[in-house]
């Protein structure tokens, strides 16, 4: 693990750990529902805490917005050139595409950001809290691993072709 | 299926399935579109009273650029019947079949597997006919003007402010093989320059071409064993060579978004027919070999993301509470093993 | 004429006992001004320079200016992150440990306000570390108060 990955995955789990400490909380201001309030536009101000943002550069970064009853993670991931862009924002659209069996997944990431997961209170309880930590870690890491082995195999591949086409011609 | 063949496999099996049933003694009639790259259509038929002749019809994006590009000459007629008629049992149709450009009647009752080969060849014999021009005025061109010293491509002239610093021809020939892409030959008296135009239309391919042509410039200079290839160059602007001859009316909306490959053939390229073919064969297919390449990267990528989502849907479903696990421990067992039923 | 339905009624209602961000704020006794601090400011960057980062944290982190406006924050925030980024890697755990709980409290605000404004995202690496060590020596706690104060620096 690079020097600077280790702190910045030690600062998320940190931070996330203090703030998936969620409980049931019903709507003030709706009867009979009970909504993540950090979702909810115009919400009144005591629901919401402090928002935090970790950044291990400007192009990496994560924003947790935690509220009394959900949490809300977004994601930046680093896209250094044109062909990171194309594989995050893929990549990104194939998971939001099945958000279903993510069951924390948000489809659509928070502006500015590649990917948002949104945990509430129920997700709490039928998960372990630490296993989903876990979770989040874990993609992190595996999101940069991901787009950087699909870069070097298309440039490996994009050499081999043209090796290939070339190879040809030779008499 | 790392390389792209130049023939065309479908009309290889109708021939061989005709001749299969002509041979058992039943005739098949025939009414067969065949599809190649690039728009090009084939059409295989015959009639039902003669079945024992059959009509193969081609119809190709590229075709009116080719009859043209001879100076309106129409050339590619007698190349091609040239290269057919001495088939036996081939014969040029006229006039050929409407709809398509050009159309060749074949005997089924002598069809040998050679003539099966070369009409399975048919598209790329046509797009070979302006190489073919090519290659005899490079031969001209070198007899006027013999030369051992390599001038660098493209060079700019100051004092005539021409391309020209070796000698080049005046011709340029261009085929037009698709809507708004085109293949330009120029032969000089030292090479022959072949440039593709093209452009992409998705912004993902955008980004992969833009990958693979760049190591399609690359791989000459980092690998030793494809020294003798042609020297691939790649651009944005329109080289030199298309200056004032870039045709109209195929402007597209974004302009900026075409690129421009650049092949320079060596004499070695084209020294005999064989190994004219052999260049030509693979310089056409050269747009549908990358193409399919950039697919095939993102279908592995498709592939791959899948395969990545289900080990994070693992991953987290590790973090789901087993509600059987509280309850196998409390169900009470005998010594044995057995399960307490109360 | 914008869709009626999507109104939010409760917003014009002023019984509807809706907080906004300005009714949470813990109410100050006095404001602190930008011309306050200047001395304050002045003295972290002369402990800064002087070398004895030890006290120059422990400044930065101590009575930080809650009640100031958001320009006299922004330059007092300016000086604690120079503070911060001039120390020694190696340093950074002994002054962590020598603060006391509430001081680390403070510290990990301007951890966290450092990483969201661009001038400490490109210093997002030294922000790690401090928030690495102070984890290591107070755990999860100051993270936990950080969340949960509405003192903001």
């Amino acid at each position: 693990m690079s020097q600077s990955l280790r702190p910045y995955l030690t600062a998320v789990r940190y931070s996330l750990e203090a703030a998936l400490t969620l409980t049931n909380f019903p709507s003030q201001e709706v009867e009979r529902h009970n909504r993540p309030e950090i979702e909810v536009p115009n919400t009144s101000a005591e629901l919401l805490l402090q928002p935090m943002h970790i950044a291990r550069s400007e192009t990496e970064q994560v924003l947790i917005e935690p509220s009394v009853n959900s949490v809300r993670v977004s994601l930046m991931v680093k896209q250094a050139d044109e062909i990171e862009q194309i594989l995050v924002h893929k990549f990104t659209m194939f998971l939001e595409q099945r958000a279903e069996a993510f069951y924390i997944l948000r489809r659509v990431p928070v502006k500015g950001y590649s990917i948002s997961f949104l945990i509430t209170n129920k997700h709490t309880e039928s998960m372990k809290t630490a296993k989903l930590v876990d979770f989040i870690i874990e993609f992190m890491e595996e999101v940069d691993k991901e787009i950087s082995e699909m870069k070097l195999f298309l440039n490996a591949r994009a050499r081999f072709v043209a090796n290939e086409y070339l190879g040809e011609f030779v008499y | 299926m790392l390389h792209l063949q130049p023939n065309n496999l479908l009309i290889q099996k109708t021939l061989a399935e005709a001749s299969e049933a002509l041979q058992a003694g039943a005739p098949l009639t025939f009414d067969r579109i065949i599809s190649d790259f690039d728009y090009t259509n084939f059409h295989v038929s015959n009639t039902n009273e003669n079945r024992t002749q059959l009509f193969l019809s081609v119809r190709t994006k590229a075709w009116q650029s080719i009859l043209e590009c001879d100076g309106g000459a129409q050339g590619v007629l007698p190349y091609l019947a040239a290269k057919y008629t001495r088939l036996p049992g081939v014969t040029v149709a006229t006039p050929c079949e409407a709809g398509f450009d050009y159309t060749l009647a074949i005997d089924l009752e002598q069809l040998a597997p050679e003539t099966v080969q070369q009409l399975s060849l048919l598209k790329t014999n046509i797009m070979s006919f302006p190489f073919h021009l090519a290659f005899q005025e490079f031969v001209t061109l070198s007899a006027a003007n013999p030369t051992t010293t390599t001038v660098q491509v493209g060079k700019f002239n100051e004092e005539t402010g021409n391309v020209s610093s070796y000698d080049v021809s005046k011709t340029l020939y261009t085929i037009q093989y698709r809507d708004n892409e085109n293949m330009f030959i120029k032969p000089s008296n030292d090479r022959i320059t072949v440039i593709f135009e093209t452009f992409f239309q998705d912004e993902t391919d955008k980004v992969f071409g833009k990958v693979f042509l760049q190591e399609f410039v690359d791989a000459r200079k980092r690998n030793r064993d494809i020294q003798s290839a042609p020297q691939v160059l790649f651009s944005t602007e329109p080289p030199l060579e298309l200056q004032g001859h870039l045709p109209q009316g195929n402007e597209i909306a974004d302009e900026a978004s075409k690129r421009f490959i650049t092949f320079v053939l060596f004499p070695r390229h084209f020294a005999n027919d064989e190994l004219q073919f052999k260049t030509v064969a693979q310089l056409t297919l050269f747009r549908n070999y990358f193409h399919y390449h950039i697919k095939c990267s993102k279908a592995y990528m498709h592939s791959r993301m899948r395969y990545r989502v289900d080990t994070f849907v693992k991953v987290l479903n590790r973090a789901k509470v087993d509600e059987d696990e509280d309850e196998a421990k409390e169900t009470k067992r005998t010594i044995t093993g057995r399960k307490m039923v109360y | 004429m914008t869709d009626w339905r999507r109104i939010d009624i409760d917003a014009f209602d002023p019984e509807s006992g809706r907080l906004t961000a300005a009714d949470i704020a813990p109410p100050y006794a006095t404001q602190v001004s930008l011309a306050e601090l200047q001395p304050r400011i002045a003295q972290l960057r002369t402990l800064a320079s002087s070398g004895d980062m030890q006290a120059a944290v422990a400044l930065a982190t101590s009575d930080p200016p809650y009640s100031a406006d958001a320009q006299a924050k922004a330059a007092y925030f300016q000086a604690v992150l120079e503070t911060l980024t001039q120390v020694r890697q190696a340093d950074i755990a002994g002054v962590v440990k020598a603060l006391q709980p509430a001081q680390q409290d403070v510290l990990v605000k301007y951890l966290y306000k450092g990483m969201s404004v661009p001038e400490g995202q490109k210093q997002g690496g030294i922000l790690l570390a401090w928030f690495e060590r102070l984890t290591q020596a107070a755990g999860v706690r100051p993270v936990t108060h950080y969340i949960n104060d509405r003192n903001t620096v």
